[in-house]
């Protein structure tokens, strides 16, 4: 069975699991479907402990964004101690974090962001050449609109117009006085 | 600039939200619960908008550098072509 747990493409596999389930937010890649799928020969009492250690490798990968000389060290580290993982794994896990570290950290950065995010925004600017409140004339004024949301859901829509205040830079809207 | 009169929009448009104020932060997110080496710069913005009855409401939006960098180039474009019209 020992055999079974080396093999480098399961692993290959099974971090990806890990790693759509952990990080990427995949729901449904339990334990049992990861062993049926990966390492169908391998009893489920020995399974579970192996898939713990590697997912706690990740974890930690991951949560400390390892550089490749931090890599490095933490997996040699874990090839020396006792119930750790083989040169082979080590390897395997080493060329995932490689390609898959981006991703990864592009995940965890989401996970964190609580607030709406800017999905898009358009402008135009309109030239007004009569106002019913003044005899403003050619009194340019910037329309935008601007989608908030998260997760790629649209939460609100807001259009906005402002004057500019005749600086660049300086975009405040002309404040209303209330009488 | 005198005269804070609404503009005079398509009677179709639903713009009825004026721009009043502009807050921004910039912010490093350091360490998180799923991520103890975050190290993410962001940018978090306030827009205090008023409505046509006079209510105002904040709203606040997140953004990366790159997003609010297109953001910052968005208003400069703005700025530039209300000062030529």
């Amino acid at each position: 069975m020992a055999g079974e747990l080396e093999s480098c493409k399961s692993l290959s596999g099974l971090l990806n699991g890990l790693a759509q389930e952990a990080f990427h937010g995949h729901p449904g890649i339990t334990e049992e479907l990861l062993r049926s799928q990966l390492y169908p020969e391998v009893p489920p009492e020995e399974f579970r402990p192996f898939l713990a250690k590697m997912k706690g490798i990740l974890k930690s990968i991951a949560s400390a964004d390892m550089d490749f000389n931090q890599l490095e060290a933490f997996l040699t580290a874990q090839t020396k101690k006792q119930g750790g993982i083989t040169s082979d794994q080590a390897a395997v896990i080493s060329k995932f974090w490689k390609s898959h570290k981006t991703k990864i950290r592009e995940s965890l950065m989401n996970q964190s962001r609580w607030d709406s995010g800017l999905r898009g925004l358009s402008w135009r600017v309109d030239s007004k050449s009569q106002s019913r409140h003044s005899a403003q004339i050619h009194t340019p004024v910037a329309i935008m609109e601007l989608e908030i949301g998260k997760s790629g859901q649209i939460v609100a829509v807001l259009a906005l117009w402002f004057y500019s205040c005749g600086q660049m830079g300086c975009l405040r809207g002309s404040q209303e006085t209330k009488p | 600039m005198e005269g804070s009169s609404e503009p005079l929009l398509d009677a179709k448009a639903e713009v009825a939200n004026q721009l009043l104020d502009f807050q921004w932060k910039l912010g490093m997110a350091v360490s998180s619960d799923s991520c103890r080496s975050l190290k993410y710069p962001y940018v978090a913005v306030m827009l205090k908008v008023g409505d046509r009855s006079g209510q105002v409401k904040n709203k606040s939006f997140e953004m990366t550098i790159p997003q609010f960098q297109n953001f910052y180039r968005q208003f400069k474009e703005i700025a530039a072509i209300i000062e030529t019209v």
